[in-house]
């Protein structure tokens, strides 16, 4: 899982060849915190289809702004350098599992 | 060696209770923090930090069982009653037992209890999913290993049907218990949000009791948000402030939200179930060494 800057973000997420879950927290956001561990499985459980790339919205909020951020913990899916979807707020793991399917698809 | 009981090792379930003790006789047992201070909790008191996964590895418990074991214990309420519960939990462990199929046993538990069988029954493909998460675990437990793919589509499955229930709150609530439990024991999160979903069920059936509403909820909060900004009682603290001005706005909110606290202090009644029901469950783990 990397972290993306305000210098990288474009790089890393916009033109990178696999569907990205971007994962827009903050350090002082516990349920960002709570979710941690479920990105973690995430990462390792679709390691082939997908990346999932963080972004620390207090250390880059023009990250935060361009994408009209208003809410943490808040997940983006982009694909071929277009936000797909997004869901905002706690998501249950089976349900985030539901999103990245939907959304990036498996099988 | 995964989920082998203190892998093994009198000495490992020796030092377990030696810690445990340990901190009890000191009094720096607490239900909150984990690890600060020398305080710790069931996981601080063995590991020594807050460290989930260092709590599975060292002594043998499902990393599942570890994720939503404070859950469990803080259902207990008092230390009396939590430092009762997690010292049985580890006397009643056995060495060597394998415990990995301790976490299926538990979900299947939580999926066949009375309540859930009856919200979710008019509900035909939400108690399709029940049964066939059900049957998952239930071939867990056999000693088989059903593939990620069987997991996923009825995980998909249940996420579709609890979507379909929008007129019953209650029956929805259920259906949430059974996507949550779709994921094999040993996804970390599954006992912890299926227990989580459990405990949302409890709590919205405690406040439809009572008729207390969301509505409700919402009048207590902007009483006692006005009063934070203009200062009104403000020699009084806390929930005696909030009872103060519920008593002078509203008085027959203040009686209801009276009766919400004390249906409050009742929850968590699933959890200790559910938590004693796991210490019969590895008591009676099989030994695949005959120790």
């Amino acid at each position: 899982m990397r972290n993306a800057t305000e210098q990288d973000f474009d790089d890393i997420v916009m033109k990178n060849n696999k569907p990205v879950l971007v994962d827009f927290w903050a350090p002082w956001c516990a349920p960002c915190k709570a979710l941690a561990p479920t990105l973690d499985e995430l990462a390792e459980e679709y390691a082939e289809e997908m990346e999932i790339v963080k972004v620390d919205i207090e250390a880059h909020p023009a990250l935060a702004a361009r994408f009209g951020v208003r809410g943490i913990p808040l997940l983006m899916v982009v694909r071929d350098g277009e936000e797909q979807a997004r869901t905002v707020g706690t998501i249950s793991r089976s349900r985030l599992d539901a999103f990245v399917e939907a959304n990036v698809g498996t099988e | 060696m995964n989920d082998i009981a203190f892998l093994g090792d009198p000495a490992v379930k020796a030092q377990a209770l030696a810690r445990l003790r340990s901190h009890i006789a000191a009094g720096t047992f607490m239900i909150f923090p984990a690890w600060q201070d020398g305080l710790a909790n069931v996981i601080g008191a063995l590991v020594e930090a807050d460290d989930k996964q260092a709590f599975a590895e060292q002594y043998g418990y499902p990393i599942a069982l570890a994720t939503a074991l404070e859950m469990i214990v803080n259902a207990f309420k008092t230390l009396p009653a939590a430092q009762e519960f997690v010292e049985a939990l580890l006397e009643r462990t056995p060495v060597g037992a394998d415990l990995s199929g301790v976490v299926s046993q538990a979900l299947v538990f939580l999926l066949e209890r009375p309540e859930i069988v009856a919200l979710v029954a008019p509900h035909a493909q939400v108690e399709q999913c029940r049964q066939a998460v059900l049957g998952l675990h239930q071939r867990v437990i056999a000693g088989e290993e059903p593939d990620r793919k069987e997991w996923k589509s009825i995980r998909l499955a249940s996420v579709a049907a609890s979507d379909m229930i929008v007129d019953d709150a209650s029956a929805h609530m259920a259906s949430l218990i059974i996507e949550s439990a779709a994921w094999p024991a040993s996804m970390r999160s599954v006992l912890h949000d299926t227990l989580g979903a459990c405990g949302r069920l409890e709590s919205q059936q405690l406040m439809d009791a009572i008729g207390w509403t969301e509505a409700d909820e919402s009048r207590v909060f902007k009483i006692r948000d006005k009063a934070e900004g203009d200062g009104r009682m403000a020699e009084l603290e806390g929930l005696d402030r909030v009872l103060a001005l519920l008593d002078h706005d509203d008085p027959a909110l203040a009686r209801g939200f009276r009766e919400r606290l004390d249906q409050f202090k009742k929850m968590g009644e699933v959890y200790r179930t559910v938590g004693w029901k796991i210490v019969d469950f590895i008591e009676q783990a099989p030994d695949p060494a005959g120790m």
